[in-house]
């Protein structure tokens, strides 16, 4: 091959550039001044011109019919993916962090995370995400702090390990706000009365606690026995911003049935705690009240013997 | 996240993005593979994209990112250069007559498109067949918008010499 000119040689860049339309002005100029005089540069030119116009014809191809059938194995594989992903975000909270966690249908985690990270979830796709688990996130802050005593959110329970869980977490999701029973009542509620163990293994692997209140469920004799792990302390608070007292023991609380109203699974009426034997009975047939209110909102009324509308307990 | 917002770029940016994948890899069904990645992966970041960011550049960034790792593996690589030209693009609509010179035209250009270096196709393909700004080109490829640049007008020159290796009989035929 022949030597080129050192003058086509400086002007090759700007030669090409301007032949696909990339130069600028005065690289422009000075390109077509120079293929003005150049024969060889002025073919150069051309072709890299033609090759340019051949790749601007690719660009208005249409996409290959292949794209189509790719397409709707994307969307089939968006649908898979959509069902199985969680979005979740983890916030600052009067008990900790705490994560929650959405799928399509609804809340299907909420975890309080300690110094963990996120928990692996088989079977679903988690992802870090916001706008609208900040809206959920408000209300629960307005919940513990006593703003708001329902969480009516869309629940999706698909993390409950059986659906004996499931039913023990439907059964613990009808406890009202104030109300605290046992385990032992739960699982009559069931239909399984000797099922109290399965019950507090149920309650314990709930994927929504405080959603589900699993905090309003307590041993027979009255003690909080268990939350979240060792973490009775937050069972406690979540009673206290209910109403529900407490006393402290060396390591657990008891719920202070004294004062609050109660009822036996048996009867439409609520009592005072001092009402005939019920003093002496344990909780495994009863529910406790933190307050008159809290009681009737159930459709319960007093007592016509104890009558705790005349004698309310002192707040 | 807003499922609506999402199938608006499905709706927008599938086709492009699968015709950029099917030249960067040279197969369908890793375009395929590749461009159902892209999205699925978009959609699950979606949350992170600031609302006013360009979600067009951002898909072609993720889209490239997965091309690159793709022939990260050497046997891959061997592969997709062996199957050049061998495997049915998938666009085959055959011209009328009078075309046929034009067709067979633009079928070299993108035969050579396919030969070029990774790097070199990609800047070539989203510069001039996707009209990304080099600033942007340069980001997905982890360099600066000039050697971006430089990719470009080398792929030029090398499509311009198998051009020469290819057509040189027809196209001064042609002249």
């Amino acid at each position: 091959m022949k030597q080129m000119p050192q003058v086509c040689r400086e002007i090759q860049e700007d030669l090409v550039a301007a032949a696909v339309q990339e130069a600028g002005g005065r690289a422009r100029e000075r390109v077509q001044d120079h293929v003005a005089r150049c024969a060889p540069c002025r073919g150069e030119f051309d072709r890299y011109r033609a090759l340019d116009e051949t790749v601007g014809t690719l660009k208005r191809e249409p996409a290959p019919a292949v794209e189509t059938a790719a397409r709707a194995e994307l969307q089939l594989r968006l649908a898979d993916l959509r069902s199985r992903l969680l979005t979740y975000r983890v916030f600052d909270s009067p008990l900790g962090r705490i994560l929650i966690g959405r799928t399509e249908q609804g809340v299907s985690l909420v975890r309080y995370l300690g110094r963990g990270g996120v928990p692996r979830l088989p079977g679903l796709e988690a992802v870090a995400d916001g706008a609208e688990i900040e809206r959920l996130y408000r209300q629960l802050l307005d919940y513990l702090q006593g703003r708001r005593t329902r969480l009516e959110w869309p629940l999706d329970l698909r993390l409950a390990r059986s659906d004996f869980h499931r039913m023990v977490l439907e059964v613990t999701a009808r406890i009202p706000y104030g109300a605290v029973t046992s385990y032992a009542n739960v699982a009559r509620e069931l239909g399984r009365p000797a099922a109290v163990r399965a019950v507090a293994q149920a309650l314990r692997a709930n994927p929504v606690p405080i959603v589900i209140p699993c905090h309003r469920v307590v041993g027979a004799d009255g003690d909080l026995t268990g939350y979240a792990g060792k973490r009775i302390g937050l069972k406690q608070r979540l009673l206290a911003v209910e109403g529900v007292q407490t006393v402290r023991k060396p390591a657990d609380f008891r719920v202070r049935r004294e004062a609050m109203y109660i009822r036996d699974r048996n009867e439409v009426e609520y009592c005072l705690p001092t009402c005939g034997a019920l003093a002496r009975r344990s909780l495994s047939e009863l529910t406790l009240f933190a307050s008159r209110e809290c009681a009737e909102s159930c459709g319960l009324h007093p007592c016509t013997t104890c009558r705790p509308d005349l004698h309310p307990l002192p707040r | 996240m807003s499922d609506d917002r999402f199938d608006g770029l499905v709706a927008a940016h599938h086709g492009e993005i699968y015709r950029y994948l099917l030249r960067v890899t040279g197969r369908v069904s890793d375009a395929d593979d590749l461009s159902q990645e892209t999205f699925l992966r978009a959609f699950k970041a979606l949350g992170s994209l600031p609302p006013e960011a360009n979600a067009r550049a951002w898909l072609f960034a993720i889209a490239t990112n997965l091309g690159r790792n793709h022939f990260r593996s050497e046997t891959r690589r061997r592969r997709a250069y062996a199957g050049v030209g061998a495997e049915d693009r998938g666009g085959g609509n055959p011209g009328p007559e009078e075309e046929t010179l034009f067709h067979e035209a633009r079928d070299r250009v993108e035969a050579a498109v396919a030969l070029l270096p990774l790097k070199q196709r990609m800047a070539f393909t989203l510069r001039k067949l996707h009209d990304l700004d080099y600033d942007a080109i340069g980001r997905m490829l982890q360099c600066s918008a000039e050697s971006a640049r430089a990719h470009v007008f080398q792929a030029f020159r090398k499509i311009r010499q198998t051009l020469n290796h290819l057509e040189m009989p027809s196209t001064e035929a042609r002249r």
